[in-house]
């Protein structure tokens, strides 16, 4: 099952680098084929182009509206009225319904989010909570990745949900 | 009564900003201000830190363009250090920087501006925006998307990151290219030309119906400041700084960068975070030019690339004579630099030395003071810093190209102010058309204000005592 997991964030503003570093730790492992991963700033349009021919996206972010240390899993819509912001990095509903408009498909998309606690700037480090949230976002991809499998071996179906680790 | 419109916030833009427009009892523009509302404090909290983290903290000012801050700080701590660069590695930071140009021009021409130039400002909002592009014109956004993808992976492929890469080190770059990264990329580089030249053709064919915003978006008498090469082509690594005035007078020409504070100085308004500079000699506010690809194609004699000096020369055939004045032909210019940078990476990595392995002079810093100048896709970019003994840095002063063009910027919106605003029939497509003539410049607010937060950009409508008495805010 071709999938894309895409961490994003800053790297210098604290628990705000909770995506890349998750991302980060699973490009170190063996995921298996068809697993890309990337770490990234912030989403930006071209991206649209990777998730494409892909059947499971992962989104990997870290959270203000969540308790530190926490982790929501959730499945996304495209959604064209999601608009960033910014006008050059895309929310990544957006960037879903991108995707939908060109290509005329979305793949199966989740967001996986963790609790961080601070997001001051020039920290390079994780908070206590973020390094406990950033466990639970790497077992919330693990179970996504493995429900993946399974649906794609017709096990069970694949239909988005919400999830709680 | 007079009253005062605001727009907020100013849309398809990178950051956040507001637009004032003052009405007089009339119902006439009096007053029109571009206000940056962001703060951040890039310049004081780098302070104390080591200048060899100046590359990565200063990146982190933006993350959309962070390879020009990349180069502009890497080149600052090569001053720091007094060293050279190797010859290769300054072709393969070259390179790094076209790629950013051309993925960046993309985002601006086929993702925001797009939606007024194929629909028109009038058009409903609703559908006046990139989805819109989307499903009436598939095939350009593709186009578009295509071309951003094609500049980020040149920038991956050499920087090993997209975003914030970390291969370009002060004293050249941290690795050598391999035969295998530069046959991969130059793969990519036929289609990348192909795409830009269709694009360019395709836009000529609109220009003419632009006649009316060509003539009112911006276009006013200003000076132009930008890099050239030492025989005055386009530059947008290294090279001088040359001033050309309206009238295609060179005011200032070989200028080395690290001589900036000759030329520039930077004013501040109380209405906004963004820094003014001007050209010195004319004094402030009078000293207004601008920068970016409009200015380095009224500065450039010649691209030096094939099909980019065509290009050029229909560029130059815009206006009867003098260099091109209407902001509106920053959009002309950004397709010209495209075609030039996919030009010219293609004849960088053909060079016989490209696959140099000596791509990097090792020194301590060997001075007090280090700048780094650079042309960033919206304009010219300046990195100046002073360090201790023990290299912390003391002090920091980054000029940002959204900055250079603050002047005119607010010059601009008062000229479109004045020709398409009814302050007593307030349509959206007037409004739209002043927010337009800011995404002509393509500002980076991020940059400009080195800032952090979000402050959405509006207009307000104010009455003569300064009350506000109406706003248009989006988002």
């Amino acid at each position: 099952m071709k999938t894309l997991i895409v961490g994003y964030g800053s790297p210098i503003r604290g628990d705000d680098a909770l995506g890349p570093l998750a991302a980060d730790r699973l490009a170190a492992l063996d995921l298996g084929d068809g697993i890309e991963v990337a770490s990234r700033h912030v989403l930006t349009a071209e991206m649209v182009a990777d998730l494409a021919d892909k059947a499971l996206v992962i989104f990997l972010d870290a959270a203000v509206d969540i308790a530190p240390g926490e982790v929501r899993c959730q499945a996304l819509e495209p959604d064209e009225h999601a608009v960033s912001t910014m006008a050059h990095f895309l929310d990544p509903r957006e960037l879903l319904a991108w995707c939908e408009t060109l290509y005329q498909r979305v793949p199966e998309t989740y967001l996986v989010t963790g609790g961080g606690d601070s997001f001051d700037y020039a920290s390079y480090e994780l908070t206590p909570a973020a390094e406990q949230a950033i466990e639970r976002m790497l077992a919330c991809v693990g179970r996504l990745l493995e429900q993946g499998r399974a649906a794609s071996h017709g096990q069970i179906s694949s239909s988005g949900s919400h999830l709680r680790a | 009564m007079s009253r005062t419109v605001t727009i907020e916030p100013v849309t398809r833009i990178e950051g956040h900003a507001r637009i004032t427009l003052q009405l007089g009892d009339s119902g006439q523009v009096e007053d029109a201000k571009f206000h940056l509302t962001q703060f951040r404090g890039f310049e004081k909290f780098c302070e104390g830190r080591p200048y060899r983290e100046m590359p990565a903290l200063t990146a982190r000012t933006c993350g959309i363009c962070p390879v020009s801050h990349i180069i502009a700080s890497n080149k600052a701590c090569d001053h720091l250090l007094s060293v050279s660069i190797p010859p290769t590695a300054e072709k393969l930071r070259r390179i790094m920087n076209l790629a950013q140009l051309t993925q960046s021009h993309a985002l601006s021409f086929f993702h925001l501006s797009s939606p007024d130039l194929l629909m028109g400002w009038d058009a409903d909002p609703v559908s006046r925006n990139i989805f819109g592009v989307m499903r009436q014109h598939p095939d350009l956004a593709k186009d578009g998307i295509r071309l951003r993808q094609i500049g980020q992976t040149i920038i991956e492929t050499l920087g090993g990151k997209k975003i914030h890469p970390t291969w370009v080190v002060p004293g050249g770059v941290s690795e050598p290219l391999t035969q295998e990264k530069r046959d991969a990329i130059l793969k990519l580089l036929p289609e990348a030309l192909e795409i830009a030249k269709r694009t360019y053709a395709f836009f000529k064919t609109l220009v003419p119906k632009f006649k009316d915003e060509a003539d009112h978006f911006g276009t006013m008498p200003t000076l132009f400041l930008s890099l050239v090469t030492p025989k005055g082509n386009l530059e947008h690594y290294d090279g001088v700084l040359r001033v050309k005035d309206a009238q295609g007078n060179i005011l200032e020409d070989m200028v080395p960068p690290w001589e900036y504070e000759r030329l520039i100085g930077e004013a501040v308004e109380d209405f906004s975070y963004m820094k003014f500079p001007y050209y010195k000699a004319q004094g402030y506010p009078k000293g207004i030019y601008r920068v970016g690809p409009l200015a380095r194609l009224n500065n450039a004699n010649a691209c030096g690339t094939p099909y980019a000096d065509v290009a050029l020369a229909e560029f130059h055939m815009l206006q009867d004579s003098a260099p091109v004045a209407s902001s509106f032909h920053y959009h002309y210019a950004r397709l010209v630099e495209i075609i030039y940078a996919i030009e010219m990476m293609e004849r960088l990595l053909n060079d016989p030395t490209i696959l140099d392995s000596r791509v990097r002079a090792r020194a301590r810093s060997n001075r007090y003071e280090g700048i780094g100048v650079a042309e960033a896709p919206r304009g010219t970019l300046m990195h100046h810093y002073r360090i201790d003994d023990d290299g912390l840095i003391t002090w920091v002063d980054l000029i940002i190209a959204t900055g250079h063009n603050n002047l005119a910027m607010n010059q601009s919106i008062r000229q479109v102010a004045d020709t398409y605003v009814d302050g007593n029939n307030l349509q959206e497509g007037m409004l739209n058309r002043v927010e337009a003539v800011i995404r002509c410049y393509d500002p980076c607010l991020s940059c400009a204000s080195h800032a952090f937060g979000q402050m959405p950009l509006s207009i307000e409508l104010k009455d003569p005592a300064g009350h506000v008495v109406d706003t248009l805010k989006r988002g």
